[in-house]
């Protein structure tokens, strides 16, 4: 196992949503996170080499400039990982609705047997 | 409540709209018949102690396994078929919005925490539109997933926003 951290160590950090935040702008450089992170440059370099590592961001080099944008993997494994819960509700509210329907048609009949 | 906050980011936003009166929907939530028409989870009832739809009432529950597969799965799984669960409304506007907080009490080594589930309720002509919104990954039922290790990834996680 490598020191590397999986998505949800990786989410686990303040900082760091707030520079996968700042990244839903799509691809820029550092510098560009720097602002709109709020967060000292250096900071804003190690968590994005940390984000690079665990799969959440790529790095292209362009000329001088490195440019980082958001990678979707990490997103879907999120997503999948939420699946199971999300089904509990959705089997919930469909009987939620399942019990309105009990309960309107009794309440149909008591009015129409008035 | 704001100490729960860095617990709780991960929201999960479902919403439904029924064709229904929006005392209907209210009293689903808010009734002992009513919750226990429909809470769940599949497998399970829902066995109603104690229901109190005012600001701050509580709200005390058993979920009993009820179904054969279910019972033979907890057993293997080495849990209780019941479960007792302490709930309170912290937030209620009748008809408009509620906030069902569970107490998270039941597992090993993790301190006591709690997490929300907030609802929101439009009525519009003859239809209710309801959103729900629910602190997912530390839910009293998502909690017990992971206790009872459905997934190794999920016990994992657990450990690491422990």
């Amino acid at each position: 196992m490598s020191m590397q951290l999986d998505v949800f160590q990786a989410l686990a950090d303040p900082t760091r949503r707030r520079v996968i935040e700042a990244l839903r702008d799509g691809e820029q450089q550092v510098g560009d996170v720097v602002e709109k992170a709020g967060v000292h440059q250096s900071g804003v370099s190690r968590h994005l080499r940390i984000l690079h590592e665990s799969g959440f961001v790529s790095m292209r080099p362009d000329g001088q400039r490195r440019l980082y944008a958001l990678k979707s993997e990490p997103f879907r494994e999120i997503e999948e990982w939420l699946g199971p819960y999300r089904k509990l509700w959705e089997g919930r509210l469909d009987r939620f609705e399942a019990a309105l329907q009990t309960r309107q048609g009794r309440q149909d009949k008591r009015s129409k047997t008035k | 409540m704001s100490s729960q906050a860095s617990r709780s980011e991960a929201k999960v936003v479902i919403e439904r709209t029924y064709r229904a009166s929006i005392e209907d929907v209210w009293a689903l939530w808010t009734t002992k018949e009513g919750f226990e028409s429909w809470w769940g989870p599949q497998g399970f009832r829902a066995d109603v102690q104690e229901l109190d739809a005012r600001a701050g009432g509580a709200l005390r529950y058993d979920m009993v396994a009820d179904s054969p597969e279910m019972i033979a799965a907890m057993k293997k799984m080495g849990q209780p078929a019941s479960h007792a669960t302490r709930s309170r409304f912290s937030e209620i506007e009748p008809r408009s919005r509620l906030v069902l907080t569970n107490v998270i009490d039941f597992l090993p080594g993790v301190a006591v925490y709690e997490s929300n589930i907030a609802v929101d309720f439009t009525s519009t002509g003859d239809s209710v539109r309801m959103v729900i919104t629910l602190d997912a990954m530390h839910s009293d039922e998502f909690t017990k997933m992971q206790k009872g290790g459905f997934t190794s990834q999920l016990t994992k996680l657990d450990k690491r926003f422990a």
